[in-house]
């Protein structure tokens, strides 16, 4: 009864996320049928199917304190979705995830957003969301607005925010709350380039205090300088885990040689068709 | 021996495990009131952004509304069974009606496509699901508390007319919210659990809302259906069978109609009439009726309704929100 709160009890005291075996299956109707007279329809015609997709299949790894992992794999591999099981969203159908510590998930910044409220009204809300109490975003709220740089227009409705700006925001709350894990999905391209490198200052000032990632990134390079591991998920199933160099190496040959058979087939094709 | 001691360091362990959770859950609590607290405010802001005169619209809103009613069906319901004190406070009849029930439409229709609504938030935060449906029936609430203030201006002008309907029993009000909020609440974690599943509810639901105005007496009285033969045996059934026509019942009650009746009482005895009415009883005992409080009976009643609901409402959202999030 009591075991909502064990999901920080962790196996090992150093360790900040442990993932383990975690399965994840989506069960979804055949086709999406949101409307009752449809539901009743199938039900009748006994067509309500339901297909269960595995998303995830046996997936482990842990991560120690101030350590960093990337998560690289092809698209619809499954990584996102393991972003959301370790941030709490989805539960997973087999296997567990423990955490410790604030998690702040930097999902697709500006998606939890209210784009007919103000900015300030924004970060209230989110940092509400994030867990934080009104005192404490009283404290925060001017390191918010300085690090975002968006002075005068946080009285401003999100709606006439560019889409840079709106970014700027997510980045700034999802930064200042200290959390001690930090999940980012392919959000450090956001801005110009002046700000892209302050996030990136930004987040080497959070690893040397000790917060752990989880990065999303195609861009091996960010990987590779970022993280000490990588977990590389192909096909929903881990395809390798360990050191980041190894990994990235791995992955980018397999992406090397996925190429070039598509490659010599487009060739064939087009020999085929002039043929 | 041993076996003892096993036990008292098993208790212990429960103890402790037990307290860990209590500290788990408080810290939740505090986390979803600081998140209610804001999603409160935004509804309430984003309903008047860009309007001139912001939140008054709360205030004039149901004061327009009564004075539309009042135009068409004032002359109705004269002469159809009414009293002469339920003509004179007609405004009154149809304010409360309208308030009550626009605070349940108000909270039901924002909540229907809350969980919907915030995708967003939902699917990129770890989050509480029920902080949408009891932020939207709050906001009702304090749209409740602004209709207040209007309905407090209009009994001032039939103050002024000449009846007397100011009394303290108007803050039992603050007795019977919390039953109506119960109420509201329960629906809209109701209906909010069944439009992740099938949209189409929301056009179903709007329908309803009609049909159930209709069938709470906003603009009429149940009485008015006295002697109207098998159908009208039949509505006055159906307003019973209606949960929103007790609570429109209890606030009238409080607000004006105790008041005014047992003044007009007090007058008739002052003037010695009461001789005169006497002679028809049944009038005289209507009259009596009308003016007591609502008792325990009454309060009961609302405060069961509510709970039903909620409990109705909480056992159906518990039993979904797992699935919730592969359908938004």
């Amino acid at each position: 009864m009591f075991k909502s709160h064990k999901k920080h009890i962790m196996k090992n005291s150093e360790n900040v996320i442990e993932v383990e075996n975690v399965s994840m299956e989506f069960y979804r109707l055949n086709e999406k049928v949101d409307n009752l007279k449809e539901f009743f329809v199938r039900l009748v015609k006994g067509k309500l199917e339901r297909k269960t997709e595995r998303v995830l299949e046996n997936v482990s790894f842990e991560l120690k304190k101030g350590e960093s992992i990337g998560l690289i794999g092809h698209n619809g591999a499954g990584k996102s979705t393991l972003l959301k099981i370790i941030s709490n969203i989805y539960e997973p159908t087999e296997g567990s995830v423990r955490t410790r510590g604030v998690i702040a998930p930097l999902l697709n910044l500006g998606a939890g957003f209210d784009y007919e409220a103000t900015g300030k009204e924004n970060v209230y809300l989110n940092g509400a969301i994030l867990g934080y109490s009104k005192k404490e975003l009283h404290k925060k709220y001017q390191e918010i607005v300085d690090f975002s740089e968006l002075g005068d227009h946080m009285n401003t409705p999100l709606k006439n925010y560019s889409s840079g700006m709106v970014a700027r925001l997510g980045f700034a709350i999802a930064i200042d709350v200290e959390p001690s894990i930090l999940l980012v999905d392919e959000i450090l391209s956001v801005g110009d380039e002046n700000f892209r490198r302050k996030c990136a200052d930004k987040i080497n000032e959070l690893r040397e205090k000790g917060v752990s990632f989880v990065i999303v990134s195609h861009n091996m390079g960010q990987i590779r300088s970022l993280c000490q591991k990588a977990l590389w998920i192909e096909n929903s199933q881990v395809k390798g885990y360990g050191e980041v160099n190894q990994i990235c190496n791995e992955y980018e040959a397999y992406c090397k040689e996925i190429k070039r058979k598509s490659d010599e087939e487009a060739r064939k094709k087009a020999l085929a068709e002039n043929k | 021996m041993n076996n003892n001691i096993d036990n008292a360091t098993l208790k212990e362990e429960k103890r402790a495990e037990f307290k860990e959770w209590f500290e788990f859950q408080k810290k939740e609590l505090v986390k979803n009131i600081n998140i209610v607290k804001q999603l409160v405010l935004r509804s309430i802001k984003v309903q008047y952004r860009n309007s001139v005169i912001g939140v008054f619209w709360t205030i004039l809103n149901p004061l327009l509304n009564m004075l539309v009613m009042y135009l068409v069906f004032s002359s109705m319901f004269a002469g159809r069974g009414t009293t002469q004190i339920e003509q004179a406070t007609y405004p009154l009849h149809l304010l409360c009606g309208n308030i009550v029930f626009g605070m349940m439409r108000n909270a039901t229709v924002q909540s229907l496509p809350s969980i919907v609504q915030n995708r967003g938030l939902l699917t990129k935060n770890k989050m509480s699901y029920n902080v949408f449906p009891l932020s939207y029936a709050l906001s009702a609430v304090v749209n409740f508390g602004f209709s207040f203030i209007a309905l407090l201006g209009v009994m001032l002008v039939v103050w002024i007319q000449g009846q007397a309907v100011f009394s303290l029993n108007i803050f039992l009000v603050f007795v019977g919210l919390p039953a109506l909020f119960l109420f509201c609440y329960g629906l809209s974690l109701i209906l909010s659990a069944m439009y992740t599943f099938f949209r189409d509810i929301s056009h179903f639901y709007n329908v309803f809302l009609t049909l159930w105005m209709y069938l709470t007496p906003i603009f009429y009285t149940i009485n008015m259906f006295e002697g109207a033969g098998p159908a009208g045996a039949m509505m006055k059934t159906v307003i019973r069978l209606n949960p929103m026509y007790y609570y429109v019942e209890y606030f009238r009650d409080v607000v004006y109609r105790c008041s005014a009746h047992a003044y007009a009482l007090e007058n008739m005895e002052a003037t010695e009439q009461l001789s005169m009415v006497a002679t028809n009883t049944q009038e005289y005992l209507s009259m009596v009726e009308a003016a007591t409080l609502p008792g325990f009976g009454e309060t009961a009643t609302i405060y069961l309704i509510g709970l039903v609901t909620l409990l109705v409402g909480a056992i159906v959202f518990m039993g979904t929100k797992r699935k919730f999030i592969y359908n938004i």
